[in-house]
């Protein structure tokens, strides 16, 4: 299978499966670091989020299992709500000491419909949605089960320094949006 | 406990570029599902500036951000590069945000939406696609040229065809891949050729796959897509329209459940999520288990007659008495289709009367007889009678539509057809906003004919009846065929039984002693010569990918075809509605449209026919052979010329809203049509049945000698020796199959090439129920082997002389049914929203094919696979990776409402 290479103006990280399948890193507890890569599909990567804010989101101490706490990231424009949450079980991405704290963005990669209402506890998913039924896994790094999106849930990167959690970067491209990080017109 | 770290399988960038406002613009269609969403396609030269986020700094004319329900996003997924006149273009595929019909305000389904994926770029997954033709040498495939490969092709034919006869040449090819390739090829097959030997992608004869409708009258793709949001009530047997024409769902389905309060009931062994929504709205599930729908169709007549509930006044107008169902009407008694399928009045009934009396005399449709044989509540077959037709409070009628897809009709093909279409004529659909009967679809309608088919040279007379059209997995596997031209489809894993199908093809074109072991274009040519003269096969393969096994183990010349967006096409969807698709980017490599390769095969055959200069050519001449069809387009032609263009340029205008066909010239206008059987219709030009349009049968009523419907009977007997054989027995389960949302077909443009759908379904999966799956130690992420070592294969064909000899036991009996082994491997899916006792698996997966356990014995009366039904036993191997980690594949239920 063909990797993509970052050159001549092609766009995208397109990972290596190899490199990201079982992909477990030797980080110190409590920290989720940007996976370390061999190649300059890592450094790219690295370069995307690291133009990224840091903003305190919330504390790990005060997350109830199940309850979203609802958020706006990377800035307070349109299509920034954003949802974090405890999942009560490990998650792709997931970061605290049972691995299942969470985040994404809440808009339907389909068509944009807000979703920020829409957690499903039984299901740790997030839909369907009102406009059309697409329903995200959020223990699956947001990606679609069963559904319209053509991108799965942008996943907002966290960090834990002590209690404190921090979102600090995006993975994909906030629907409606035709760069994360700029908001207007 | 450290954090597990997992990184998303595909992590798509977090900006893409904006087409310009002075990008070049396209309109196309999805190449996928029926619905054929519109697109555009913009394109401007990479490195040139982008566009900006005001709107008359775009292309779309948008302000971005978009809002919520706001179309023209331009996303990750849709967005490529490609060469076009050799230099490179950044390309943007978007669902068109300004549709005015099908996807209105554009809406899309995943696969559409990610198609921008499918263009080739040599840097992406889709650098694979074939570039050049391929001769088998010492078992490998050697680059050569067009000229060599097709003048060996040519050479190999012209012998076949003198030494064995025209009826040892075949043609297996897809039906839907734009009216100018799939009439190339079939003119080059049957208008040149003349062989029989010629069937589509999905039956192994070229005969129709809802045989039930044929004879009772009603047209296959008669309704408009508005009708689905008219209807009061609509019963959908054997489909999600979520999963597999979703934007039928998103825009028509849903507009019927929000504003018109539409109820639907859905017949389908699985749930999924337009199911499960549709539940919550008032809706039913009827859970049958695969192969039952007749007797739940028959017993849910039966409740409506009982109750007086049918539309009597619609019966008496539309409904053929005795004379009329055995009139001939210039064409005889003998060429009404029943009779041409069988004899002794087996399914012939003398007018509403004559069928009232037999449904209400047989056993299975007594509702708890049929519940019984469904595994359903018998309470939902008086629901859906009474949601169907019981006249609403104020005494108007219910406006009930029915529709079907493969559930229905790859399963009990006859019957089912027939039950569910004699449902409709009692209901009075057919024609009428809302009140229409109609299949779904599956993939788009592209389908031309280039010649009659010689049903003459077909073997397969069959006594007082009339003769049967070719087997083409029969003849092969019974060494009647010498040349198979395969183009576009991977036939084995499409056909049933497909383990004892490609043992044959390892006999014939395998094990034949003569291999070519040179490039020397002469001792290729005698030694394939060889190998038909000693009873061998020679398979010729065009497509876009090599595939696995037919191009890569089996095709002894391998040709690369231009596919969507390579050449400009034409194709109609599901309400007949045809579009231009444009051509936007060059086709990889040496890669030429089928419809050019088959005109070089022909002319070096030496046919006369095939000097088209362009694609536009042969659409040209397709024209005049849809007079008279469902999708008769011929109008475009003529007003074309009229003004002076070529008829692709003339559709083109019409962007992604087409015109809907069948056509009709009202001096230089073109009137469209919305709905077939529309009776109560008022514009048809005076210039009716002259000139360049035909009056069309269908147009105003239905297609029979008189215009009205058939009831047909539909006995239970005719199945029931067949259905007892493929009951799970032991430890086995019913193994059905279906397509699953994300992925098209067999995959080659998805899972094997796209890695955000790779992400999803990285592998075949099977769902069963946890109750299934607790008896057998399988949990969700297990490797799981599905086997069967009695998947029944019918080797030669049936006389059937005497009664009972042509149905299952019959066969059995006298030797025509071999027992083949067939398995496949998939990760376990445990779900409660598969029914117990049934499991569920992609229908067409290249390496694990749901086909190797399916029944090779056609449907007597149709000659259609019975597709939907298997049994296996399931058992677990071992942990798959997808179990735990968090990278690729998820388990979550796929019915959450």
């Amino acid at each position: 299978m063909a990797t993509c290479k970052n050159d001549s103006g092609f766009q995208g990280a397109c990972m290596t499966r190899r490199a990201f399948l079982f992909r477990s890193g030797a980080a110190a507890v409590g920290t989720v670091a940007l996976p370390s890569l061999a190649g300059f599909e890592g450094k790219a990567l690295a370069a995307q989020v690291a133009r990224y804010p840091r903003m305190k989101i919330g504390k790990l101490s005060q997350l109830v299992k199940d309850k979203p706490v609802l958020f706006n990231y990377p800035d307070k424009g349109a299509g920034s709500q954003s949802l974090l949450v405890k999942l009560g079980v490990p998650a792709g991405g997931g970061i605290g000491p049972e691995g299942d704290v969470v985040a994404f963005n809440s808009q339907c990669t389909h068509m944009g419909a807000p979703m920020g209402g829409n957690y499903q506890p039984a299901h740790q998913a997030l839909g369907p949605c009102a406009f059309h039924q697409t329903t995200f896994d959020l223990t699956r790094h947001g990606m679609v089960i069963a559904g319209h999106a053509t991108e799965s849930l942008p996943q907002v990167l966290l960090e834990l320094k002590g209690d404190d959690i921090y979102a600090a970067g995006m993975l994909g491209l906030i629907y409606g949006r035709y760069d994360n990080l700029k908001t207007k017109a | 406990m450290a954090a597990k770290h997992s990184t998303p399988f595909y992590q798509p960038p977090d900006k893409v570029p904006l087409p310009p406002a002075n990008a070049e613009t396209f309109t196309t269609c999805c190449d996928y599902c029926v619905v054929a969403c519109g697109f555009k396609v913009f394109r401007w030269p990479a490195g040139s500036p982008d566009g900006g986020p005001k709107k008359n700094q775009n292309a779309l004319k948008r302000d971005y951000p978009l809002g919520p329900l706001a179309a023209g996003w331009v996303g990750p997924n849709q967005y490529t590069q490609a060469f076009f006149n050799g230099k490179l273009y950044n390309i943007a595929v978007v669902a068109d945000p300004d549709a005015k019909v099908v996807n209105v305000g554009g809406t899309h389904s995943i696969r559409g939406g990610c198609i921008a994926q499918k263009v080739y770029n040599p840097q992406k997954p889709t650098q694979d696609r074939l570039l050049h033709p391929m001769v088998r040498v010492n078992d490998i495939l050697m680059p050569v040229t067009w000229d060599f490969a097709l003048d060996i092709a040519a050479e190999v034919s012209k012998h076949v065809i003198a030494q064995h006869g025209e009826e040892a040449w075949a043609l297996k090819y897809y039906s839907y891949q734009f009216f100018e390739n799939t009439y190339a090829l079939s003119k080059l097959a049957l208008k040149s050729i003349g062989t029989p030997a010629i069937a589509e992608h999905d039956h192994p004869s070229k005969v129709d796959a809802a045989p039930g409708w044929t004879d009772i009258g009603y047209d296959i793709f008669s309704a408009a897509y508005e009708d689905f949001a008219l209807a009061d009530c609509i019963l959908v047997s054997g489909t999600d329209p979520f999963e597999t024409k979703s934007n039928l769902w998103e825009y028509w389905f849903l507009k019927g459940i929000r504003e018109n309060k539409t109820k639907l009931i859905m017949v389908n062994p699985r749930k999924t999520s337009g199911l499960a929504y549709a539940e919550k709205h008032g809706g039913l599930h009827i859970d049958v288990v695969p192969g039952s729908d007749t007797p739940v169709h028959m017993a849910i007549a039966r409740v409506i007659l009982e109750n007086g509930w049918e539309d009597k006044e619609f019966i008496k107008n539309w409904v053929n008495n005795f004379w009329e169902t055995d009139s001939g009407f210039g064409r005889g008694t003998r060429n009404t289709p029943w009779q041409w399928r069988t004899i002794w009045g087996m399914f012939q009934v003398n007018g509403f009367d004559d069928w009232k009396k037999w449904l209400l005399a047989q056993e299975e449709s007594r509702p708890e007889v049929a519940a019984k044989i469904a595994a359903i509540d018998p309470k939902k077959i008086y629901q859906a009678a009474e949601m169907m037709a019981k006249p609403k409070p104020n005494g108007e009628r219910v406006k009930t539509t029915i529709c079907m897809e493969k559930g229905n009709y790859w399963s009990n093909n006859y019957l089912n057809t027939a039950s569910i279409g004699n449902l409709g004529v009692i209901l009075g659909c057919g024609g009428k906003p809302g009140q229409v009967i109609t299949r779904l679809g599956g993939h788009q309608r592209g389908g031309s004919t280039g010649g009659p088919y010689p049903g003459m040279k077909s073997p397969y007379k069959v006594p007082g009846r009339r003769r049967l059209e070719l087997d083409v997995d029969r003849w092969l596997e019974s060494g009647h065929m010498h040349f198979a031209y395969v183009v576009g489809t991977t036939w084995i894993q499409s056909m049933a039984g497909s383990s004892a199908l490609e043992d044959a093809f390892k006999r014939y074109v395998k094990l034949n002693p003569h291999q070519v072991r040179t490039l020397n274009k002469q001792a290729i040519i005698a030694t394939l010569k060889k190998r038909v003269d000693g009873g061998g096969l020679v398979v010729v393969n065009q497509d876009i990918y090599l595939r696995n096994p037919i191009g890569n183990q089996y095709a002894d010349i391998v040709l690369p075809a231009a596919t969507w967006g390579e050449e400009d096409f034409v194709r109609a969807n599901g309400e007949r509605r045809m579009r231009l698709y444009s051509k936007f980017y060059d086709a990889p490599g040496e890669a030429l449209p089928d419809w050019k390769i088959v005109a070089m095969l022909g002319q070096k055959m030496g046919f006369e026919g095939y000097d088209w200069k362009d694609a536009n050519e042969v659409f040209e001449e397709t024209c005049r052979f849809s007079r008279g069809s469902r999708k008769d387009y011929n109008a475009i032609r003529v007003i074309a010329r009229r003004k002076g263009m070529r008829a692709h340029d003339f559709l083109r205008a019409y962007g992604t809203t087409g015109l809907q066909a069948p056509l009709l010239i009202d001096g230089d206008a073109i009137i469209e049509t919305k709905r077939l059987h529309d009776y109560n219709r008022k514009d048809i030009p005076e210039t009716g049945p002259e000139g360049a349009t035909m009056h069309n049968k269908r147009l105003l009523a239905f297609n029979t000698q008189t215009g009205k419907l058939n009831l047909l009977k539909t006995p239970w007997k005719y199945w029931s020796d067949f259905y007892a054989f493929m009951q799970p027995k032991g430890d086995e389960l019913w193994v059905t199959n279906g397509r699953i949302n994300e992925i098209w077909e067999s995959g080659f443009d998805d899972y094997a090439r796209r890695p955000y759908t790779q992400q999803r379904w990285p592998v075949n999966f099977v769902e069963i129920h946890p109750e299934d799956a607790r008896a057998r130690g399988i949990e969700s992420g297990d490797w799981v082997v599905v086997e069967s070592d009695r998947v029944p294969v019918q080797t030669d064909l049936n006389l059937g002389v005497k009664d009972g000899e042509m149905w299952f036991d019959g066969l059995m009996k006298r030797g025509h049914i071999k027992l083949a082994s067939g398995q496949f491997s998939a990760v376990a899916i445990v779900t409660p929203a598969i029914k117990k006792g049934v499991a569920f698996t992609n229908f067409l997966h290249e390496n694990s094919p749901a086909n190797a356990i399916t029944p090779r014995v056609p449907d007597p009366i149709s000659q259609n696979y019975r597709f939907k039904l298997a049994h296996a036993t399931i058992m677990k191997i071992g942990e798959s990776g997808y179990k735990r980690s968090f990278a690729q594949m998820s388990f979550k239920r796929r019915d959450i409402a």
